[in-house]
């Protein structure tokens, strides 16, 4: 198991209300799983994920990453993120000063390697992702489509144990969106890459050989 | 610097028309500039002023007067005797008699008060460079101060009168008035107000016969290898001579002054420091505005596992940069400043005021430290203040702020 949740528990204090998401909530992601989530807005999609990635801490439960319980608050937490795990998010969130390449090769340049082997991981990545001809294009120079594809090569840039996707296609037309969609499952498919993938396309949803929906803070497998 | 820091570097200076031309940042490099260049040229000019007043000081006074101790004058031969003695120490370079007295100076109808300082000119003469077209005065000829000259509204080849009251000589027709005219020979001009507008020098024996003081000199005046050290010198040549002689460095007199000009100097540094202070709020203002604007880029790189430290540095080298190359451009444009102000004609100082009436600038190594070190301490705080806002930036409101 590369990536675990019991029994999460997490609310929000919004004035003088307390938004209860995520009611003792557990997922349990295998390697070369490819999960998706359902359910309606703000029922805590992407609470879950941020919490399973590392981003936010549970009020209560546990997360695992490759057998061991971490917690967000945990200084080992950003190397787990850096090394572990992969992030697509509905935003590209690619950094507009740097090209396709260099954006594909922070996550490298963080572990510490040189820029220059960065690179060359950004370039054989890019290319699987069919953007070998837009290395060097800033994000503004990208179409919608491309920009989601680089930032989930930059996801898979120190080869993670999980790409966590939320809503990746959520900000797409229905072309770039299958194009995505595509790619992840081609992905899944030929490198056994795992993801976890919050979305509201549940045409798209329905491909997927594991389906939860969450509904009332608890998932329920589809 | 890491590897993160430096190629984010490496790519703002690669693209600076991308990252560095920002509104805000404009702004904050023009302000730094701005209050450095004037700071810079606020020490240029009052280092100029204390530089000049200072060579001014020791080139148109004696560096050691020698005097009788109880005021009286000395005849020729103790004059001699002080001479030879004093001639004696390695760090004399010269010793010249001279006769100081104060007189009036009349021409028509206007009279002014005159210094008279009286030389042997077949001894040497230190003060022929501040005298255009300089040529020993024959007797019966005098060279007077650029302003004295002014006043009187005399030129070279006029004539002037010198009037000295002899208030002990009195006859049945009134106090004896010691009364002579001589020939202008030439222009005193130093810089140095009050002697430009006072002095009067003339011929060592035409100043005993308008004094009626026959071989008499009132001082010997004393030049030395180095000015700076006349006080150590005074305590040395004193043992050379007998106890009834005083001997007086020049920064007896001019040492208070040439304090207060070097506090003045530093009093302006602090004022014009708080300039670049004010300009580092807009640097605080720009660092704020690039944190806020490049947020998602740094919730992203949170994420991708870069730590707050790392991220902070990088902004950081970016800012202080351009900040960097501020400072050292306020710096070139405060010399580019008091260049212009040294240049211009239109604006002299009131030599009645502040002794001399050109401006002069002074760029001196220790002046360039002390701006570079100040301006960068202080920039470099208003950079690192508004970056700690990383610390507290928490990836997940901001992503959900986008959502």
């Amino acid at each position: 198991m590369i990536a675990a949740a019991y029994d999460i528990r997490k609310a929000y204090h919004d004035s003088d209300q307390i938004i209860e998401v995520l009611l003792g909530t557990c997922l349990e992601v295998d390697e070369h799983d490819f999960i998706c989530i359902t359910g309606k807005s703000g029922c805590g999609k992407s609470t879950l994920l941020h919490l399973l990635g590392l981003l936010d801490a549970p009020d209560t439960g546990e997360i695992h990453i490759r057998g061991q319980q971490i917690s967000a608050l945990s200084h080992d937490a950003a190397a787990i993120r850096n090394k572990d795990l992969g992030f697509v998010f509905q935003f590209h969130y690619l950094v507009e000063d740097l090209s396709a390449a260099e954006n594909v090769a922070l996550p490298v340049m963080i572990a510490g390697q040189s820029s220059a082997k960065a690179l060359v991981r950004a370039r054989e990545l890019l290319s699987i992702l069919g953007l070998q001809d837009r290395l060097n294009r800033y994000p503004n120079q990208l179409s919608g489509g491309e920009q989601q594809r680089v930032a989930l090569a930059r996801a898979l840039a120190n080869s993670p144990a999980l790409v966590l996707a939320d809503e990746p296609t959520g900000n797409l037309d229905p072309g770039h969106s299958t194009e995505v969609w595509d790619m992840m499952r081609k992905l899944n498919r030929e490198l056994g890459q795992a993801f976890v993938i919050v979305t509201h396309d549940v045409e798209a949803a329905a491909k997927a050989p594991k389906r939860y929906e969450l509904t009332s803070g608890v998932l329920i497998s589809g | 610097m890491d590897r993160l820091e430096a190629f984010f570097l490496s790519r703002y200076l690669k693209a600076p028309k991308r990252n560095l031309f920002r509104f805000s940042f404009v702004f904050m490099v023009l302000g730094i500039v701005l209050s450095v260049g004037i700071l810079s040229a606020g020490l240029n000019l009052f280092q100029g002023y204390e530089s000049t007043l200072r060579s001014l000081l020791l080139d148109s006074f004696a560096h050691i007067s020698v005097q009788a101790a109880d005021g009286s004058l000395l005849d020729q031969d103790q004059a001699n005797e002080v001479i030879a003695k004093l001639r004696t120490h390695e760090d004399v370079t010269s010793a010249i008699p001279t006769l100081h007295y104060s007189l009036m100076a009349q021409s028509d109808a206007k009279i002014r008060n005159a210094n008279l300082k009286a030389y042997d000119f077949s001894l040497e003469f230190p003060y022929a460079r501040y005298i255009e077209n300089y040529r020993i005065p024959a007797e019966g000829e005098v060279i007077i101060g650029h302003y004295l000259a002014e006043e009187l509204g005399l030129g070279i080849g006029q004539s002037i009168s010198l009037i000295y009251p002899q208030l002990d000589r009195i006859s049945p027709l009134g106090i004896y008035n010691g009364l002579q005219s001589y020939r202008i020979a030439g222009i005193y001009r130093s810089g140095y107000y009050e002697n430009d507008r006072s002095i009067v020098i003339a011929n060592l024996k035409d100043a005993e016969q308008l004094l009626l003081l026959p071989d008499t000199i009132s001082k010997v005046e004393l030049r030395i290898m180095n000015p700076e050290k006349a006080s150590a010198a005074v305590r040395e040549l004193t043992h050379l001579l007998d106890p009834g002689y005083l001997l007086i460095s020049w920064d007896t007199y001019a040492h208070s002054l040439l304090q207060l000009v070097e506090m003045e100097k530093w009093l302006i540094f602090i004022v014009f420091a708080f300039l670049v202070l004010i300009a580092g709020f807009n640097v605080i203002s720009a660092v704020s505005t690039i944190i806020i604007d490049k947020g998602n880029e740094i919730a992203v790189l949170k994420t991708l596992g870069a730590s707050p430290r790392s991220i902070k540095r990088m902004f950081a080298w970016r800012v202080g940069l351009a900040a960097l190359l501020a400072v050292i451009t306020g710096q070139l444009f405060g010399a580019f400043l008091s260049w212009l102000v040294e240049l211009q004609s239109f604006y002299r100082l009131k030599g009645d005021v502040y002794f001399i009436d050109s401006i002069q600038a002074g760029i001196t190594p220790f002046n360039l430290g002390a701006v570079f070190v100040i301006s960068t301490l202080l920039i470099s705080l208003c950079i690192i203040l508004p970056l700690k806002q990383i610390d507290r930036v928490q990836i997940i409101s901001l992503f959900r702020r986008q959502t």
